[in-house]
């Protein structure tokens, strides 16, 4: 089997043996997504740059335990949060709850000139950003990690329903939002 | 009732369709949504809804650039944790044929008569003989290790006295060894390369020859 074929199971494995080489493979293969993950959890480059590394480590630690019951990436994104929402409880920053949330889109241009500024896919990227974290990550697991259901649920330690419940608020501020700028999509 | 169950129909399929997307939903979950995208008029707008939602956040994380140089500071990160890299081997063709080489079992007895035949051909070959009083023990040792070599394995149940007078014979000397998987190092007296795989074919011939890999071999017009 070569490197380019070799599931990210069996290089967990080999990581497991001490291989630097596949845990440099899994690297290449998982880090952008890694990094990118982080720096939308945490709103920051260079704390996204530290934590990513500091994933890749954690795999090389944990590799021996990993028992294969998620998805390598799974894993990966699960241990990411952890270590962001770790680096964010100590910096004591604040989580923007749901009423902040709410605000973003009423910012500083009215949706009228949002959509002079913007066609459609750029305002939803821009409402995309701007969603509730707790919102916007489901979303991102979801259209970006392409991760299912109870695999967010992993990543997140919540429940299914919770983040059922957490995707259907999402879209539906993506909805009001949109509908606010000029655009009826007709749900909800 | 939780939210999740009070949701409506459409609500619960405008719930799903990102995972629809994303190909993750299976099970009666993925029936729901496609009977529901085959018979709603309103199923196939939210579709599309959802696609340009799956586009921007997309986009939105591609647009975040991870820096070029992480796989490089990664790695100085994991040899500081896990100490510096092996060297690395030779050669892929030469570890996968050490490993081959190596596996062959070796029983204890072996080993222990091999360590004693490698104590007792090289104590014979280095000391003086009743004409050699300029013996060098020293030169001797840097020209061993000069010379080209293979790496040999001998049957558990080889005769010392056969090993010793083939070696003898044909002026191969125990350069090193054994390891602990009874593996020697023979120092190969060949100018050529033809001669070192002639040397090596009859090394291999013998009776009490398990393994043998090419080591070192002597440069041509050298």
């Amino acid at each position: 089997m070569t490197a380019a074929t070799e599931t990210d199971r069996a290089l967990v494995d080999r990581v497991a043996k001490g291989d630097r080489a596949a845990v440099r493979l899994l690297f290449m293969r998982h880090h952008a997504r890694v990094y990118r993950f982080v720096a939308r959890q945490t709103g920051s480059e260079m704390m996204a740059d530290d934590i990513a590394n500091e994933v890749f480590l954690e795999l090389w630690r944990q590799a021996p335990g990993f028992e294969g019951r998620s998805e390598v990436s799974t894993w990966l994104l699960g241990i990411a949060r952890f270590k962001a929402l770790s680096v964010l409880r100590k910096r004591k920053e604040e989580w923007i709850d749901d009423d902040d949330a709410a605000q973003i889109v009423d910012g500083a241009d009215t949706p009228e000139v949002v959509i002079m500024k913007e066609d459609k896919g750029a305002a939803l990227r821009r409402f995309v950003d701007a969603l509730p974290e707790e919102h916007r990550t489901v979303i991102d697991l979801a259209y970006y990690h392409q991760q299912s259901v109870t695999e967010i649920g992993e990543v997140l330690g919540i429940p299914v329903a919770t983040v059922k419940t957490r995707m259907f608020y999402a879209r539906k501020k993506l909805g009001e939002a949109l509908k606010a700028a000029g655009y009826d999509r007709g749900w909800p | 009732m939780s939210a999740a169950e009070k949701m409506s129909r459409r609500d619960e399929m405008e719930t799903l369709l990102p995972f629809y997307l994303n190909g993750s939903l299976e099970g009666s979950d993925l029936e729901a949504v496609e009977e529901w995208l085959a018979t709603d008029p309103a199923a196939l707008a939210a579709l599309g809804e959802a696609e340009a939602e799956f586009s921007s956040t997309a986009a939105a994380n591609e647009a975040i650039r991870p820096p070029a140089d992480a796989l490089s500071r990664f790695a100085r990160a994991l040899d500081a944790e896990a100490g510096p890299a092996p060297a690395p081997a030779a050669s892929s063709w030469l570890r996968q044929a050490w490993n081959r080489f190596t596996a062959v079992p070796v029983g204890v007895a072996w080993a222990a008569a091999a360590a004693l035949l490698a104590l007792v051909v090289v104590q014979s070959f280095m000391q003086p003989s009743g004409k050699g009083s300029d013996f060098e023990i020293a030169g001797q040792e840097d020209d061993l290790a000069k010379m080209p070599f293979a790496l040999v394995k001998f049957k558990p149940d080889a005769r010392m006295s056969d090993i010793a007078a083939f070696l003898g014979q044909n002026q191969l000397k125990i350069a090193g060894g054994p390891t602990v998987d009874g593996v020697f190092r023979l120092a190969v007296p060949a100018k050529t390369a033809a001669d070192y795989e002639k040397l090596l074919g009859l090394i291999a011939a013998q009776p009490f020859a398990d393994a043998v890999i090419e080591g070192r071999k002597p440069v041509d017009g050298g």
